[in-house]
């Protein structure tokens, strides 16, 4: 079966020669629930908004459904359902106006959009709301409303910008639910792109490791997770000995596979952590540091992205405002 | 088959743009307030003109308000569609502008849409002025038929304005820079023309500049319905002139946002 996104040697590169995607290639097959994790700034975006053809590509090819992007933008324009990270959504109309609009945007003929629009309702939970003002509408309410918007036209692909963006635990959890239980329903494709490990892991079925425009690996969070090769055990010590000295006897345990120094701890993927930790203690002693703190357990995804990249996935978020200013300034050069 | 595809995209766009007006009271009731302001005040500060033989020729009407309904007219059309563009930077800033691109709607119903709303918010506006300034005693000397003929000229020249202000927006991406443009180019456009002024009163250098001006081409016909009658030779030129106006504005506009994106 071919599958209903490619993506071959994608490219972006803004005014300036700002490369916001570099050459990135993948497939994403029918039904699945794909995700880009990576960063604020890694191009995820971008590369959404060239696959949903918001931005034409510098180079290289792309087809959503089987259509090309640049040749074919409308076809593959009512092929797909964008939610894009904005909450693009109209304040000044109630829920139902949205929709309906949305129907008239998307040429659904009256009393199937009817239908739909009370189906999509019930489905984001907010048919008791739907003769109200956006404007009094909580975030989550904005974001299941943009959704249901995304999901009115029963798109063969829905895109999802950063769904739970700024959104708190509770709704985000809520979110992940719809989406799960979107697919299990309808067979949807979703494409989606985060910067929160935990979703990519929970939610996705495949996921696409971005940094800096490039795609590091591709692969379900299980997979990715055994490519480490066994648990992530991390260290923080006294700082007795050198950091390449430790590094250097941590290596030297047959059953550890990786060190890395990251945020003032050693993080050390190891095959039989149980038993490596010992191992570690012993190897430490050799040098005379001294352990303040440890942890061990399963990889996560973070420590995935640790391991290929080499930063932590908070790197680029200082704060929020400049997370702010950076969507700001992403915008304007993206627009 | 590619025109009923238009239609329908920029109905949807329009009806957006309809029921924002309509929550927006306080729109509403400036959009009314602000003309009755200008007939009063206007009115009244420059009614004494008149008493001045010369300046009632020049005039051409022994009632300044006479002169002046056609020009307060024209100036609500023009407010309200040099900033038509705002409407499009803020739906860039809230994503619904990305929202609707991403549609698979012909891209130039939304300057389509988003024009014909101001338009119509312009064919109401005139429309009460109108009914204020018959009540304050202006005599129509068309009738009921120029005034129809008056609201196709007032669309047109409200299609052109918009048109240039939402292809202006489509490019400076900011209210602010918006703003400044409108700014420098509005007033002067108001001053340099026979909005206030009889040109036939003004030194040449400007008489000139008018001649020229839009807004002119646009208020000549306008007063000719409402001062003088069907003569036909001074309405005619400021029709074709807005009609070509409003065609080349929305042709540009409409190109500005079919480019956007791939």
């Amino acid at each position: 079966m071919t599958p209903i996104i490619e993506a071959e040697g994608l490219t972006k590169v803004f005014p300036g020669h700002i490369v916001a995607v570099d050459h990135v290639s993948f497939a994403v097959e029918q039904g699945e629930i794909f995700g880009f994790l990576g960063p604020n700034g890694a191009g995820k975006s971008t590369t959404i908004m060239m696959l949903t053809t918001l931005l034409r590509p510098t180079a290289g090819h792309a087809r959503v459904a089987g259509f090309d992007v640049v040749r074919q933008p409308e076809r593959v324009r009512a092929s797909l359902g964008y939610v894009s990270q904005d909450l693009a959504v109209d304040d000044n109309l109630t829920g139902m106006e949205n929709l309906i609009l949305q129907a008239g945007l998307y040429h659904l003929p009256r009393q199937e959009a009817r239908r739909r629009i009370a189906e999509v309702l019930h489905l984001v939970g907010l048919a008791h709301r739907a003769k109200d003002r956006v404007e009094t509408y909580s975030g989550g309410m904005r974001k299941r409303l943009d959704i249901a918007a995304g999901l009115l036209h029963q798109p063969k692909v829905l895109f999802l910008d950063e769904p739970t963006l700024g959104l708190d635990i509770q709704t985000r959890r809520e979110i992940w639910r719809y989406v799960r239980d979107l697919r299990a329903n309808t067979g949807m494709t979703v494409f989606l792109t985060t910067h929160y490990m935990e979703e990519a892991d929970l939610l996705c079925d495949r996921v696409g490791i971005i940094d800096r425009g490039q795609i590091k690996a591709v692969g379900r969070p299980a997979e990715l997770k055994a490519g480490l090769g066994g648990d992530v055990i991390t260290l923080r010590l006294a700082g007795i000995a050198s950091t390449t000295e430790v590094t250097a006897v941590l290596r030297r345990i047959p059953s550890v596979n990786d060190v890395r120094f990251y945020n003032g701890e050693h993080v050390i993927t190891a095959r039989d952590g149980e038993k490596t930790l010992p191992l570690v203690f012993e190897a430490l002693q050799q040098v005379r540091e001294k352990v303040v703190a440890v942890t061990l357990k399963q990889p996560s995804l973070e420590d995935v992205y640790l391991a290929i990249t080499g930063r932590g996935l908070r790197d680029d978020q200082e704060s929020r405002e400049d997370a702010i200013r950076h969507r700001i300034r992403m915008r304007r050069v993206r627009a | 088959m590619k025109l009923p595809a238009l239609l329908v995209d920029s109905y949807w766009v329009f009806w957006r743009e309809m029921k924002r007006l309509l929550v927006q009271r306080a729109r509403i009731a400036i959009a009314a307030v602000q003309p009755l302001i200008w007939l009063i005040l206007m009115g009244n500060a420059m009614g004494g003109l008149t008493a001045n033989p010369t300046t009632a020729r020049l005039l051409g009407t022994q009632n300044y308000l006479e002169f002046m309904t056609p020009g307060i007219m024209i100036m609500s059309t023009l407010f309200g569609g040099v900033f038509g563009g705002i409407s499009v930077i803020w739906d860039r800033r809230t994503g619904f502008l990305n929202k609707m691109l991403a549609a698979p709607i012909k891209r130039a119903a939304i300057p389509v849409g988003k024009i014909t709303a101001i338009s119509l918010q312009s064919v109401v506006q005139v429309t009460f002025i109108a009914a204020i300034a018959a009540a304050m005693g202006v005599h129509f000397a068309t009738g009921v038929p120029g005034f129809l003929l008056l609201l196709c000229i007032m669309i047109l020249f409200s299609y052109g304005i918009a048109g240039i202000s939402l292809a202006l927006a489509s490019v400076l991406r900011s209210h602010e820079a918006l703003m400044a443009v409108t700014n420098l180019l509005t007033l002067p456009m108001v001053f340099a023309s026979n909005a206030i002024f009889p040109r036939e009163a003004m030194p040449t250098w400007l008489k000139t500049i008018a001649t020229y001006n839009p807004l002119t081409y646009a208020i000549t016909p306008l007063r000719t319905l409402v001062l003088e009658g069907w003569v036909w030779e001074k309405i005619w030129p400021g029709l074709l002139a807005m009609g070509l106006f409003a065609f080349v504005a929305v042709m540009v506009s409409a190109r500005q946002f079919a480019r956007s994106g791939a």
